[in-house]
């Protein structure tokens, strides 16, 4: 715990003509600090010096900064080896609230807020200390799961970047499904080159690197640990191997999907064949330049709620380019496309201008029926909506275009030795879930990275690319970690949590509910830690009844020593005090955006950042409800499908025990209604005065908390 | 009761891309033809029946139900799907070789078999006396071309045996006469461009024409072509050298360009007069020539000048193109009346357009919509009134 | 040998450029950051929401901003350009032209000195929709976020008398080279929108309601020209009825020949804000293909909602109704089998992605760029590498995704 407390307070910015600076002083100095020293512009160099010079002169271990937002100037108030606290007077106080009124002595609104949030960030700095690394020695090895291209391309990259590698394929050799396809797009998108697949040069490339290991015909048995610690199991044949890793790449790729589920559209009869099928064909050169018709199906089982609902994203390329297959052999084929929308983004639409040059038919509808007809023919019904007419085909040959379902739907492929399961949790049909806009490499499983079709449907070229991005994710594993820092999306953050063991009930709530599985349990249920496992969100910290769960510079009693430090005037005279516990990735951010606006908020609310609402603990519920505050809001992220949740769970977890507390309250005859969760986009800066006044008004309506005393 | 299915046969689409439709299977049916079409400015059966977009799907897969006088001989060829499709698909190619190959089985439309059969027999459309061709040029002393000639005038049909038409012709010559230019008409022998025919698919009776033609300007030593009709500047410019017949062409307008801005003529008299410019399709779109008959008009004295709400590559058709000329179209679906209307909205004292065809059409709408003291002119008669 | 850097530099501060720079520099390497605009975020922080999740991209590009500022490897330069580059993989040498902000450098409160300024030079970041102050931080989410005094200030004495003396400004700041030296350069500059007034069917010039996708993004954004309202921009009515029109430029051998990728999602996703907008709003989207091959899931979505129309058809008309103010859109509907006429208050044309090497050419010799302009990424001579949409017309997701690859690549040996 810091116990030598510099306190350094801006009045720069418009700060000191909103308030008393003299009054902040003073409740500083009544919560015991070492020292408070004022400054006209702390972010100066003047100032900084300030602050420097009292850290070697007075041998402080904490600086509360009374100054702008910890978003603002972050790289200039760093000072080593001390604890620092932004104490947030200019957006949270100065623009955005008005100066009281000098000559109403019962004005004192804003006056209050700014002693108070100094208050809390004094209280914050005591209970804080700052965490020293702890690092980790590192194998700086990574093990690639899946030798498809994906793969090939992860253990290529992750090689060149420094790492061993180990490259497990299940098969006899590398290359995975690339391995059946006749030809492939190039690069240039010229289809005249329509070339075929480089994969012996893919593969001489890892058998040249001495840095990668392959080993073939081999599943992944066990994985047993943590990131630079994970002991793994490779399962070949009757053989195991062990090797140790700091982290791994998800490659495993795809499967067809089952055309013997789509009947309706044919398969079973002579003739009718799968993409895939009609590749090897190709491959093979079984496919006969004589065949007068050919129709492909698009969608075969794709954008169907009886099949796969998803678009499997490269079966249009791949029909186009099947088409190409049979225009080189015979021009005279005729090749029909039955499709819903060709899908063919980007460069793509040079390919599908190209192939309809050759004389391809292409037809916007739907397949209603194939059947055998004469001489060995297929009489396939259509509609078409181009026309608005049904058509009738005759075809030689019915190539149904299936599409992708990722090996991680069924297949069990990690074998993780996890409390929270074996697998990468799912997000839909089957693809690991992640952050898939701005962060899609990130899986709920530290140091373990899904790329290529297991991620999402997606074509060699891309996945080539997928998986060096990956590889990226996978080797900052090694370089991170070893220093005692967190992966994303607190890049840095060295503190980690301590569980008090002799004080724990082993209830399983953290272990239920880290969302990054971090915590492994032992056969009472008591929490395991895996210190390189974990995100820092709090979660647990959040979870946990007993509050056991603390991190060096984030704790329960921290959070309850701000609140506590927090003065509630007595009785219900001036408009109900608030306590906001806030998202500090989305919901504080757009508090300095409502500051940089110039909108005006209620003084009486009082806003502590945590770092996921996750880590919300009821406790502080209970600990404000008893210091006599009327009303508790959490600003958190949305949650649902689209969560916005940078630690994926973390706001809907602290929504359901907030809600098991209003049981409580109701319960206690104490209304629910003080304790309000909302959701808030980092854009949503403009709603929240308005937010905030509604809440103000509805506990105005139910009266002072009756604890006040 | 839905039809029966209909079966494609592509060995049709093959054909007609044989038959000059080359960029037939480059459309991807997005339908921006449809709505560019000027038959969705007017309501009425062929309106409702004619979707170049769907004829480009009909002609690709090879399915029946394109043949009738409303689908495939509605396009004017008035070629703004042309400029504007995004796969640079020509839709009047490819039903330029939809029509020829049904007129290559004998199956013409009615309309069309006095025209074709003129063409062969008369060598012009309008079922015109070969010997009277250069009637028009009656008292004007026209002069015939000879090897010491410059220029050609070539002289559309229309304007050669129409009697409104005859006026424009006889203007033409009155200009470049005034200009000095170097020029002369070949006479009887000529016979029409083939521009239309081609369009509505009588493609053996242009390269009779054409053949014709190209041996008879060699044999008389031509090089260079002033039309009258910017039909049969397209066909010269675009259709000959095809058949080795390389000459260099321009549209009268771009004559009188040259001459006012050499300071050969000068427009003199005032015409205080409202003059709105209807650009031809093939004046504008097809041989992109847009300024040049606006810098004309506005070298006349005291001529204030007005577009119309769609001008330029923007233009609306008047009908006339791809053969058009020589079907009826039921009132209401005239485009000639968009155009007239849109002149009288603007308050114009003359329409003027640089087309025979569009003079017809034009002349026609307005004796229906139009106001009496609407004119329609050429801008040569323009030009030759004030000089 | 000449000497060996490990240091990177990415030029271009939007998702794909800020993405390579955290993940090379979290792979533990030195990393310049070059931007030419004032503030980092390019063509992302100007978007209201991301499709599919609906969720606004500050959000994102805080959590990257948070790893720049607490990463020491990392060099920010804003109102920066790549001058000339020399050099190979391994050892080049980048001049950098970083222009003046004309703000001093102890500057404290951004935003006060210049409250008072009246808004009179056209907003770029809204697509000079709306009107900014001579000397402004760009936006809520400007990074860094601190003022910049606009260029035309220079120009206009009227401008320069206002601003010259207030607290902060510094008239005199010139511009200055610097020299950088790096062993690999990641080229992430991302993209411009298609200029819709070549499109002159469109009439995006004729009729102020006739928007392009960026500007209606902005219409719909909180702190755009609106505050989020969605107002026509003739007349500030509700833009209840909006008809959007797909590749507007796109797959048009006039224009763009290839497809941008991005826009059929765009508009899906616009289409939202039109229905969440207005309990009676309707949308219709005019299209060739719906391509959602990423988030079919989120197509379906929108298919289901009964007010918004999916039309396959390519509107060849826009016209104006001067009695009711409406435009016309004249469509094709092709699965109804039919033309159809829709009065709305807004068009939206779906304008695609112009990569930003089309326009402005990488300084630096033997360098392959498609017919397009996107620059083709050549594995082999590693020379620099492309990171989002001068790659390809891509999403966030993908060029993330890319950005990232492009990390690893940069970095090895």
């Amino acid at each position: 715990m810091a116990e030598k407390i510099g306190c350094f307070l801006c009045s720069g910015c418009g700060i000191g003509e909103k308030f008393e600076m003299d009054d902040v002083v003073e409740a500083a100095e009544e919560l015991g600090v070492s020292l408070v020293e004022t400054h006209e512009t702390l972010c100066s160099k003047a100032g900084l010096e300030l602050i420097q010079g009292k850290i070697d002169s007075d041998g402080l271990d904490a600086v509360v900064i009374g100054a702008c937002s910890g978003r603002d100037k972050t790289a200039l108030f760093q000072f080593p080896n001390v604890f620092v606290e932004r104490s947030n007077l200019r957006e949270g106080v100065a623009w955005t609230h008005d100066k009281d009124d000098e000559d109403d002595d019962d004005e004192v609104a804003t006056q209050e807020l700014a002693n108070d949030v100094i208050r809390m960030s004094i209280a914050k700095a005591k209970s804080a200390k700052l965490p020293k690394p702890q690092t980790n020695e590192m194998t700086d090895r990574i093990v690639v799961i899946g030798g498809g291209p994906t793969g090939i391309s992860a253990a290529l990259s992750a090689a060149e970047a420094g790492k061993e590698v180990v490259l497990v394929e299940k098969e006899d050799k590398l290359g995975g499904f690339a391995n059946k396809l006749f030809k492939v797009f190039p690069r240039d998108y010229d289809i005249a080159a329509y070339e075929k697949i480089d994969l012996d040069g893919m593969i001489a490339k890892i058998e040249a690197n001495d840095k990668i290991t392959v080993h073939l015909s081999a599943e992944i048995g066990r994985i047993v640990g943590a990131p630079g610690k994970f002991d793994v199991t490779i399962n070949k044949g009757s053989d195991k191997i062990e090797v140790k890793a700091d982290s791994f790449v998800l490659a495993a790729g795809w499967k067809p999907y089952d055309a013997t589920k789509l009947s309706h559209l044919g398969y079973g009869k002579p003739n009718v064949i799968t993409n895939i099928e009609f590749e090897q064909m190709a491959k093979e050169g079984k496919i006969s330049g004589d065949l007068e018709s050919v129709v492909f199906v698009q969608c075969a089982g794709s954008r169907d709620d009886d099949h796969l609902p998803y678009c499997s994203n490269v079966c249009c390329g791949a029909s186009l380019k099947h088409v190409t297959y049979l225009k080189e052999m015979n021009p005279e084929i005729a090749t029909y496309v039955i499709y819903k929308d060709i899908r063919a983004p980007g460069h793509y639409e040079e390919v599908y201008k190209k192939v309809q040059k050759l004389g391809t038919l292409f037809v916007k509808g739907e397949v209603q029926d194939v059947d055998e007809g004469d001489e060995g023919k297929l009489n396939v019904m259509a509609t078409d909506a181009l026309l608005g007419e049904d058509l009738f085909i005759e075809a030689d040959l019915v190539v149904l275009a299936t599409g992708l379902v990722p090996t991680t739907l069924d297949a069990e492929l990690l074998h993780l030795e996890y409390r929270q399961g074996p697998e990468l949790p799912q997000r839909d049909y089957g693809f690991p879930n992640s952050h898939f806009i701005c962060f899609p490499y990130e899986t709920q499983r530290t140091g373990i990275y899904a790329a290529g079709a297991v991620r999402m449907p997606m074509d060699i070229a891309q996945a080539i690319d997928d998986g060096a991005g990956a590889a990226a994710k996978a080797v900052q594993v090694s370089e991170l970690v070893r220093e005692g820092k967190a992966t994303h999306p607190r890049v840095g953050d060295f503190s980690l949590p301590d569980i008090n063991f002799k004080r724990c009930t082993s209830c399983k709530r953290c272990t239920e509910e880290c969302p990054f599985g971090a915590l492994d349990e032992d056969e009472k249920g008591t929490p395991l830690p895996n210190p390189t496992r974990c995100r820092r969100c709090g979660t647990c910290m959040g979870a946990c009844p007993e509050r056991v769960i603390t991190f060096e510079n984030y704790s329960v009693p921290m959070i309850g020593n701000m609140i506590k430090a927090m003065e509630v005037p007595d009785e219900f005279e001036e408009r109900p005090r608030v306590l906001v516990l806030a998202c500090e990735n989305d919901a504080i951010a757009a508090l300095d955006m409502a500051a940089h606006n110039g909108l005006k908020l209620n003084p009486y609310f009082r806003v502590i950042p945590l770092r996921c609402l996750g880590s919300m603990n009821l406790v502080w519920i209970a600990d404000a409800l008893a210091k006599g505050i009327d009303g508790i809001m959490l600003m958190g992220c949305k949650f649902g499908d689209d969560y916005q949740c940078h630690f994926v769970k973390g706001s809907e977890l602290a929504n359901v025990r907030m809600t098991k507390v209003q049981e409580t309250l109701d319960r206690l005859m104490l209304e629910s209604e003080r304790i309000r969760f909302e959701q808030i986009g980092i854009n949503d800066y403009d709603k929240i005065p308005a937010m905030w006044e509604d809440f103000a008004e509805k506990l105005e309506e139910l009266g002072p908390n009756p604890y006040k005393e | 009761m839905p039809d029966e299915p209909k079966m494609p046969i592509p060995e049709l689409g093959d054909a007609v891309v044989e038959s000059g439709g080359s960029t037939l299977y480059q459309c991807m049916q997005c339908g921006l033809c449809v709505t560019s079409c000027p038959w969705r400015l007017v309501e009425g059966e062929i309106s409702e029946e004619f979707n170049t977009r769907k004829l480009q799907h009909m002609g690709q897969l090879g399915v029946e139900g394109y043949e009738s006088d409303n689908i495939l001989y509605a396009c004017t060829t008035c070629g703004i799907c042309k400029i504007r499709c995004p796969r640079e698909v020509n839709p009047i190619e490819n039903i330029r070789a939809l029509r020829s190959m049904l007129v290559g089985e004998g199956s013409v439309p009615n309309a069309y078999k006095p025209v074709i059969g003129s063409l062969s027999s008369n060598g012009n459309p309008w079922q015109g006396d070969p010997k009277t061709r250069t009637d028009w040029a009656k008292d004007l002393d026209v002069p015939e071309f000879t090897e010491e000639t410059e220029y050609l005038l070539f002289v559309c049909c229309t304007s050669c045996y129409d009697a409104r038409s005859k006026k424009i012709a006889r203007a033409i010559a009155s200009i470049l006469k005034k200009g000095g230019v170097s020029f002369g008409i070949i006479g009887n022998e000529e016979k029409c461009c083939g521009e239309s025919v081609r369009k509505l698919g009588g493609e053996e009776t242009f390269q009779e024409l054409a053949g014709h033609n190209i041996e008879l300007f060699k044999s008389k030593g031509v090089k260079k072509i002033i039309t009258t009709s910017p039909h049969c500047l397209y066909t010269f410019r675009y259709e000959y050298p095809e058949l080795d017949g390389e000459f260099e062409v321009m549209h009268y307008t771009q004559m009188i360009e040259k001459l006012i801005e050499e300071g050969k003529i000068k427009p003199a008299n005032d015409l205080n007069k409202k003059v709105i410019f209807h650009d031809p399709c093939y004046l504008g779109r097809h041989n992109e020539i847009y300024t040049t008959p606006r810098n004309v008009l506005d070298a006349i004295p005291s001529l204030e000048r007005e577009e119309m709400d769609r001008f330029g590559k923007d233009s609306i058709c008047c009908q006339g193109g791809g053969g058009r000329i020589w079907m009826e179209t039921n009132p209401g679906e005239r485009f000639g009346d968009l155009r007239i209307n849109d002149a009288v909205a603007k308050s114009a004292n003359v329409v003027a357009t640089a087309c025979p065809y569009c003079t017809i059409m034009l002349d026609a709408s307005n004796m229906s919509v139009g106001k009496e003291d609407l004119e329609i002119l050429d801008i040569a008669e323009l030009i030759d009134q004030s000089l | 040998m000449s000497s060996h850097h490990t240091s990177v530099l990415v030029v271009g501060g939007g998702i794909a450029g800020t993405t390579a720079a955290v993940e090379a520099a979290e792979l533990g390497h030195e990393v310049y950051l070059v931007e030419k605009s004032p503030t980092l975020g390019g063509r992302v922080a100007g978007m209201n929401k991301y499709f599919p999740k609906l969720c606004p991209p500050y959000c994102g590009l805080e959590i990257n901003y948070r790893r720049i500022k607490e990463n020491p490897k990392i060099s920010v330069f804003t109102l920066s350009e790549v001058k000339k580059i020399e050099g190979e993989s391994g050892d080049y040498t980048v001049t950098v032209e970083v222009k003046p902000r004309y703000i001093k450098e102890d500057l404290t409160n951004p935003i006060a000195p210049f409250e008072d300024l009246e808004a009179s030079l056209p907003n770029e970041y809204n697509y000079g929709m709306d009107k900014k102050k001579p000397v402004q931080v760009p936006h809520e989410l400007a990074f860094p976020y601190l003022p910049v005094v606009d260029a035309a200030v220079l120009e206009n004495d009227e401008l320069r008398k206002q601003v010259e003396g207030l607290e902060g400004v510094d008239l005199s700041q010139e511009a200055k080279e610097m020299t950088l030296k790096v062993g690999s350069v990641i080229w992430a500059t991302g993209w411009v929108p298609y200029d819709a007034s070549k499109i002159d069917y469109l009439n995006y010039d004729r009729y102020a309601d006739v928007v392009t996708n960026v500007e209606f993004e902005r219409l719909a954004a909180v702190n755009g020209p609106t505050k989020g309202k969605l107002l026509r921009p003739s007349d500030g009515r509700e833009a209840k009825r909006v008809a959007f029109v797909q590749c507007a430029g796109s797959r048009d051998e006039r224009h763009l020949p290839y497809c941008s990728g991005i826009c059929c999602m765009a508009s899906l996703k616009q289409s939202t804000y039109v229905r969440d907008a207005y309990e009676d709003g309707e949308a219709w989207i005019f299209y060739i293909d719906i391509r959602a091959h990423r988030y079919e899931h989120f197509y379906r979505r929108v298919q289901d909602d009964e007010k918004t129309h999916l039309v396959k058809g390519k509107p060849g008309t826009i016209k104006y109704d001067a009695n009711s103010g409406d435009l016309i859109v004249v469509s094709e509907d092709m699965e109804q089998n039919k033309i159809i006429e829709v009065p709305v208050d807004m068009v939206v044309l779906a304008t695609g992605m112009v990569p930003e090497t089309a326009v402005h050419k990488i300084p630096f010799e033997g360098l392959t760029y498609d017919e397009f302009g996107f620059l083709v990424a050549d594995p082999e001579t590693a020379a620099i590498y492309p990171a989002g949409c001068v790659k390809r017309p891509v999403d966030v997701a993908t060029s993330v995704q890319d950005a990232t690859g492009a990390a690893i690549k940069s970095v090895r040996g």
